[in-house]
């Protein structure tokens, strides 16, 4: 592979004429300039002009965007909603935790005034969530369970061993055999270790 | 004073420079691991580190998160051994809150602060040693941390102090030469763009042109410094990850 070009913030790559946009960059007086440290990277997406972005070995901090699926952990749980620490954004682990709120309405997509939070989650809970809004300027990132691929996928009985799921809607501990309520994820059989 | 000549006849300064010449500078990326961005840079004798950390949530008082763009949240301090006298208080005298504000208006005109909404971008600064130039040096400083830290930037920003001394404007000056008029400037080198000019002495009118002329040529000169440093730093980046 031809080695990639390095550039620095302020670089100007190419006109706009030439290249479409992407990550990385900023456009000025119909410039494209660069506006990381990294390697220019220019991809053609199939349409008439290429992307061109600026990409560096680390990740950057990703944040969670409007209809993203994040992993989250349960902090604290209240008959009104859910407190989450969110720690994945799609696969890429975040270096730093978000909050999140999970409304008692957002938990399922049926019969959501009946839900009991007590009985959706539970405090140390790994949660798959998607993320409706940003919030505004008091409250965290808003978040929802309500689909049948999201909700929780790892959680720890009383007796402290990691439950399998049984049904949507309950799981059970190998351990003690006691079933206990949780709303599941139906995670794809692909992505479940054996 | 008898016998302290700021600039000789020959044109030398008290460190054996010219008018225009900047000091050595040294600089190094990525010295801390646990931060997202981190920088050391020498000006001649003076010292700084900068460490970034962000962007992340918003701390502290929650209603100060901007909803369209990120918060930047500077902090300059000064190593009580920094200075000549030992240092009584190193963070919240005036001083160091001023400079913490100049830092925090830099970059919040060259850093793209609309791609992170709600949330805080921290830049920490520690001066070392100071020998003149301390707000200049925690610019450059701060810019490599930036960079470090993968923080989307429009441009450098390089700063440069600069004094006027027998119709002569002085690039990069040192301690001994602080004391008479001096011109900070922080500039982004490719656009010619001002990102702050600071100056508290007395200086006629018609010599600001001119000294705005050589704080700029001097930030140019710094900018080729800088420059040098993270493409290396990035070369030697992409060796270690085998790219």
């Amino acid at each position: 592979m031809s080695p990639m070009k390095l550039c620095v913030p302020g670089d100007k790559l190419c006109s706009t004429d030439d290249c479409i946009p992407g990550t990385g960059v900023y456009m000025r007086h119909g410039y494209i300039f660069s506006s990381l440290a990294g390697y220019v990277l220019k991809k053609n997406e199939g349409e008439e002009l290429p992307v061109i972005s600026v990409v560096r070995e680390t990740e950057t901090q990703l944040l969670p965007d409007v209809g993203a699926i994040v992993t989250c952990k349960v902090t604290s749980i209240n008959p009104r909603f859910a407190k989450v620490h969110i720690l994945y954004v799609g696969s890429t682990p975040l270096k730093d935790r978000f909050r999140g709120t999970i409304r008692k309405e957002d938990v399922r997509a049926t019969e959501k005034d009946k839900v009991e939070t007590y009985k959706s989650f539970r405090p140390g809970d790994i949660v798959l969530a998607k993320v409706i809004s940003l919030g505004d300027v008091q409250s965290n990132y808003l978040l929802t369970t309500a689909e049948n691929e999201l909700g929780v996928v790892v959680a720890h009985s009383e007796a402290g061993a990691q439950m399998v799921p049984i049904n949507w809607c309950e799981m059970q501990c190998p351990r003690t055999h006691t079933k206990e309520f949780r709303k599941v994820a139906r995670v794809q059989p692909e992505y479940l270790h054996a | 004073m008898a016998g302290l000549e700021l600039l000789s006849d020959q044109g030398y300064r008290l460190d054996g420079r010219k008018a225009t010449e900047l000091r050595k500078v040294q600089a190094r990326m990525g010295v801390f691991a646990q931060a997202d961005g981190s920088a050391y840079i020498e000006q001649g004798n003076t010292k700084a580190l900068a460490v970034v950390y962000g962007p992340h949530e918003m701390r502290g008082s929650r209603n100060r998160t901007l909803h369209d763009r990120a918060v930047i949240n500077c902090q300059y301090s000064m190593a009580t051994f920094s200075t000549a006298e030992r240092k009584r208080r190193p963070h919240g005298d005036r001083k160091s809150t001023e400079m913490s504000l100049h830092l925090k208006q830099t970059f919040e005109a060259a850093v793209m602060t609309q791609l992170y909404p709600r949330s805080q971008i921290d830049i920490y600064v520690k001066v070392l040693q100071a020998d003149g130039g301390n707000y200049s040096v925690c610019v450059n400083a701060a810019t490599l941390a930036i960079i470090d830290a993968g923080i989307p930037m429009r441009d450098y920003v390089c700063a440069c102090t600069v004094g006027f001394v027998d119709e002569t404007p002085l690039a990069d000056l040192c301690f001994a030469e602080e004391s008479g008029s001096s011109l900070a400037l922080a500039l982004l080198p490719r656009g010619g763009q001002i990102a702050l000019l600071q100056m508290d002495a007395r200086l006629h009118q018609d010599h600001l042109e001119a000294l705005m002329e050589a704080a700029m040529t001097a930030c140019k000169g710094v900018s080729k410094v800088l420059d040098e440093v993270v493409r290396r730093h990035l070369q030697e980046v992409s060796v270690l990850t085998g790219e």
